[in-house]
């Protein structure tokens, strides 16, 4: 009995010290190589030359919600790449629960030195609040260079510039087959009304339905509508009222709103779409919807860009082939044609020249061109996802078809991001989502879901 | 496990058929139910651990269009194992955290608690009971509340400036913990801590008084009761604890996500099995394969120490 005991323990603390050891190995090791290299750069110092700059083995981190395999590395790899002979190591964390976390590190004083937002709306909380730094003025110009004003502007807070955009998605495209479509008759739409009519041609002849649609996502079921609504009033009522909306100015209950809530309905009929999971908020929003049209079960799939990563494997883009898949644009209405974006945005928790200098060179087209490069490499150049308006990158990184997303993206003229990140979180990714729902199923009408959310509207 | 083959004599009842009679035969049936329910509990609960051992062989493209029972002997794969083992953020890694972070914050309480709980049961010293009482009724104290004051002290530390002099003292040095897997295993290790001194107390204090009385006679100390009596005699309720408390730190999510989320070389397999899918579920199909890995580790821990529950908890003590 002593003896095993003493013999059970001795393992227990064998393996606690193995494990210990471990565990600091990493650190110590990493402490040893950083202190090695703040020496060398000291002493090398003199040797530099002139205007080189060289951070002495510093570190930055780097924290977002992007935590695919390939995107992480892609990120970790185009940063150390541009980073690492100036003495400096960059570390890009993704991280599943990051809306919360970053709050949490905020709070218990450990914020990592730059975070990337997804949501606009966020970020110019945490402005307002003082935990982010607003960007110095080389960061600044290095925007200005790199990026079309409508698509940095959203982060400007209150006069001063908090956000580098790294990432841009392009929303408002139909996927479709143009094989399929020349093989039964069908054209590419032009106008929204031209896109109705489709629609209803293709539910009357009784085949594959016009649509695939799903909007479900978890906990965030219904963020599919609201792009939907986002596109749709856009289309209908122009930019200016669409930024009314987002500020409130125009209420949810108005019945501009109602009215595009009411045309995203009026489409989603049993006899235009094809639901994999049998309805339409039973069904993901992604794979299925994707394995659908690949299956020819539908004909057209209105989505956002990062959407031509969710084909099953072997799915061919934009080749002219016969199951090739390729884009049109989401008609408009007025002929305005309007853009839908959304995006992440670097921000910066402390001011260190370190932290700028990392920024200034996520504001490049260098480094779009080098993520994009590395990304698509880790995927062995299936379509990456991934997607950067910034000017000036050689096209050839990105494929056909995501030229094709970088075109509608670079030239239009009138870009709107996001409303559902824009607005208040209790309405942008709360009620509207819920609300959404319940429109989707049939439980409320339109002028319900506007009344209900615009009950959770923050005073 | 053990308590189903516990009850299984139940079902054979060894009595001849013959001198069993009408009523032995039913009053048999009677006494099998317990164990036909257990065994269906059994089953219902296995169920889902089943089904994510069977997907975590599958293929991608078949786990999306078909429940697991539909499973097919052509789409079985090694791919998903391959990719969790072979990826760049390797399941290794995060193993290795994870013992670096499990095995202190099992070993560290159970040692501490052992000492404490033989004081507070055999030591008699003043303020014996309110010190227990105090201690035990930290058990109240939800974990959740104190995480972002804790995440604070392992980042700047704590100092307090006397009132009237002026004077700043350091109360807790600034260790600079945030992103190191030191900082969850102290927190882990913290929080268990009254659990198992109120569960290692009750254990020791209702060992027999005349074992210790006899010690004493024997000549000798607290040290010596405690390491050659009271351990030894308290080996099961020390395993109890130790699989409970290395299954819930091995398990843990919040704390780890807490102190190391932004250092990806500390993450344990938790983190990493949370951002394994991917921003829009591309590696979902590698999840069932990740989550079989992080579930095998607990189970080899249970059985290994499985038997140290089943060990009579007296057996021989008395004789020495």
């Amino acid at each position: 009995m002593k003896q095993s005991l003493l013999k059970l323990l001795a393992v227990l603390f064998a393996f606690a010290l193995i494990a210990a050891a471990c565990g600091d190995d990493d650190d110590d090791a990493s402490e040893d190589t950083g202190s090695e290299e703040t020496d060398e750069g000291e002493s090398s110092d003199g040797d530099m030359a002139e205007g080189d700059v060289d951070f002495g083995g510093a570190e930055v981190t780097i924290t977002g919600s992007e935590r695919d395999d390939p995107s992480v590395a892609a990120i970790n790899d185009a940063l150390n790449e541009h980073f690492e002979p100036l003495g400096l190591t960059v570390t890009f964390a993704g991280d599943a629960d990051w809306e919360a976390n970053i709050n949490t590190q905020v709070q218990g004083g450990n914020p990592p030195d730059i975070s990337l937002f997804p949501q606009p709306g966020k970020l110019a909380d945490f402005a307002r609040a003082g935990d982010i730094v607003p960007l110095t003025d080389e960061v600044v110009a290095a925007i200005d260079e790199y990026w079309a004003p409508g698509l940095s502007s959203v982060v400007n807070v209150d006069g001063e510039q908090y956000g580098v955009p790294v990432k841009s998605d392009l929303k408002g495209i139909v996927f479709y087959k143009p094989a399929r479509f020349e093989a039964d008759g069908y054209e590419v739409p032009t106008t929204y009304d031209d896109f109705v009519a489709l629609v209803d041609e293709m539910a009357a002849a009784g085949g594959s339905k016009p649509l695939c649609v799903g909007i479900e996502s978890g906990t965030a079921t219904g963020w599919m509508f609201t792009d939907w609504v986002e596109d749709m009033m856009l289309r209908l009522h122009g930019g200016d009222v669409y930024d009314q909306w987002i500020s409130n100015e125009v209420k949810f209950d108005d019945p501009r709103v109602i009215e595009a809530m009411q045309a995203v309905k009026d489409l989603w009929t049993e006899e235009n779409v094809f639901a994999a999971g049998g309805t339409i908020s039973a069904t993901n929003f992604g794979a299925p919807v994707a394995e659908a049209l690949a299956a020819d079960d539908c004909y057209m799939v209105r989505h956002s860009n990062f959407f031509a990563g969710l084909f099953p494997e072997g799915t061919v883009f934009a080749d002219g082939s016969e199951d090739a898949i390729d884009v049109f644009y989401f008609p408009d209405i007025n002929g305005d044609g309007p853009v839908l974006s959304a995006g992440n945005f670097a921000t910066a928790f402390n001011d260190r020249p370190e932290t700028m200098a990392v920024l200034e060179y996520m504001a490049t087209a260098d480094y779009a061109q080098s993520r994009q490069a590395k990304q698509s490499a880790e995927l062995d150049g299936n379509l990456s996802g991934f997607l950067s308006a910034a000017k000036g990158q050689d096209p050839s990184v990105y494929q056909p078809l995501e030229q094709q997303f970088l075109d509608i993206l670079s030239s239009a003229d009138f870009v709107r991001f996001d409303g559902g990140d824009l607005m208040p979180a209790d309405v942008g990714s709360g009620s509207f989502w819920s609300e959404g729902t319940a429109l989707t199923n049939g439980d409320i009408t339109a002028e319900e879901a506007g009344a209900n959310i615009q009950a959770t509207w923050p005073e | 496990m053990s308590s189903t083959s516990s009850l299984s004599p139940g079902i054979a009842s060894d009595a001849p058929e013959a001198a069993l009679g009408r009523t032995g035969r039913w009053y048999a049936f009677i006494r099998s139910i317990p164990t036909w329910i257990v065994w269906l509990i059994v089953i219902v609960w296995s169920i889902p651990s089943l089904g994510l051992f069977v997907n975590s062989w599958r293929t991608r493209d078949a786990q999306t269009s078909t429940g697991w029972w539909a499973v097919n002997v052509d789409e079985l794969t090694f791919d998903n194992y391959d990719q969790i083992f072979s990826a760049r953020n390797s399941i290794w890694d995060s193993l290795a955290n994870s013992f670096a972070i499990a095995l202190p914050a099992t070993i560290i309480p159970i040692a501490f608690a052992a000492f404490a709980a033989y004081g507070f049961a055999w030591i008699d010293f003043k303020g014996r009971k309110g010190l227990f009482i105090a201690t035990v009724s930290l058990l109240a104290i939800p974990l959740q509340v104190a995480l972002i004051p804790l995440l604070q002290l392992y980042v700047g530390g704590a100092k307090w400036t006397l009132p009237l002099l002026d004077k700043t003292i350091t109360l807790v040095p600034d260790f600079d913990l945030a992103g190191e897997t030191t900082a969850v295993w102290l927190t882990h290790t913290g929080f268990a801590m009254p659990f198992a001194i109120f569960l290692l107390h009750n254990y020791i204090s209702s060992l027999p008084k005349d074992l210790f009385e006899a010690a004493r006679i024997d000549g000798a100390d607290h040290f010596t009761i405690f390491w050659r009596l009271v351990l030894p005699l308290s080996v099961p309720v020390l395993a109890a604890f130790g699989i409970f408390q290395f299954l819930w730190t091995w398990n843990d999510y919040l704390i780890a996500n807490t102190m190391v989320g932004s250092n990806p070389d500390a993450h344990p397999t938790t983190i990493l099995i949370a951002n394994l899918a991917g921003d829009f579920g591309r590696n979902e199909h590698i999840l069932p394969a990740a989550a079989f890995v992080q579930a095998f580790i607990p189970l080899v821990a249970f059985f290994a120490l499985q038997r140290f529950f089943v060990r009579g908890m007296l057996a021989g003590s008395v004789k020495g």
